[in-house]
């Protein structure tokens, strides 16, 4: 008797699964995906803790610029207040005359985080490199 | 004039050619895509010229205008947060915290939270901006 081998039939893998399961992690993707532009500033670098603690100077003379910022974003240079446009010239001045100016802001509690966010975007436009948010903390 | 008929292609052929694309789209969602973790809440972000690339990993701590905090996209109370971060940076101490606060968010929330971290050891706070076009 002769016994015949059956012929083997090719089999072939299914592919639908497989595309099931690419579509699902395709659309997880495309939804929990999010595409802003982010940035960042800087808020704390440790190498700036070696920096000596300066002394506060007033708006016009020497030393670190000290610049306040209102509950209400209003910005404050000793006695003046100053737009965004008038803050950028006092800058600009004060850097021809002392290139390693240290500008302090002192912001209000209650001031928006974009007035605080503007100010350092606007000092560091100008070319001031040595940035410090003065912060008043309660008495114990 | 005789019309030729399109030479027959079979199914496995163009399944084929649906894969390639899908995997080409899945790829491209998966580089493109930032899977940073997202706030439970609104977050718009300020706005600056001069912001850097940021940085990848890390805590991200999200703070909404009215001052609620959530840490790498689950909102948390104050006290937790602390407790939260304060394990991260024993456990890594060179941990990088993202700051994404709301641009309406008051600042006594931000500083405050930049302080706390400061205390902590963290050496490297950042906070999230949105690139403004000059």
């Amino acid at each position: 008797m002769e016994l015949r081998r059956r012929s083997q039939e090719r089999r072939l893998i299914s592919l639908v699964p497989m595309i099931d399961v690419m579509l699902i992690l395709l659309v997880f993707f495309m939804v929990t995906s999010s595409y802003l532009d982010l940035d960042m500033v800087p808020m704390l670098e440790r190498q700036d803790e070696t920096a000596t603690a300066p002394s506060v100077g007033g708006g016009d003379g020497g030393g670190p610029l000290f610049v306040r910022i209102g509950a209400d974003g209003t910005l404050r240079v000793g006695a003046r207040s100053l737009d965004r446009a008038g803050f950028g010239a006092l800058l600009a001045e004060r850097l021809l005359r002392d290139p390693g100016l240290q500008v302090l802001i002192l912001p209000s509690g209650h001031a928006p985080t974009q007035a605080l966010v503007s100010v350092m975007d606007l000092a560091t436009g100008v070319g001031v490199q040595r940035l410090r948010i003065v912060r008043l903390q309660g008495a114990p | 004039m005789k019309l030729r008929r399109a030479p027959h292609r079979n199914e496995q052929e163009t399944i084929v050619a649906l894969i390639d694309v899908v995997l080409f789209l899945l790829i491209f969602f998966m580089l493109i895509g930032r899977m940073d973790a997202t706030a439970p809440f609104m977050v718009f972000p300020s706005t600056a010229r001069t912001g850097q690339d940021l940085p990848a990993g890390g805590a991200t701590v999200a703070i909404a205008a009215d001052g609620r905090m959530a840490l790498n996209g689950h909102e948390i109370g104050p006290a937790a947060l602390e407790d939260a971060l304060a394990e991260a940076v024993r456990r890594n101490p060179e941990l990088v915290v993202r700051i994404n606060a709301h641009r309406d968010a008051e600042l006594r929330h931000t500083l405050a939270l930049t302080g706390r971290l400061d205390e902590m050891g963290v050496k490297d706070i950042v906070l999230i901006v949105t690139p403004k076009e000059p």
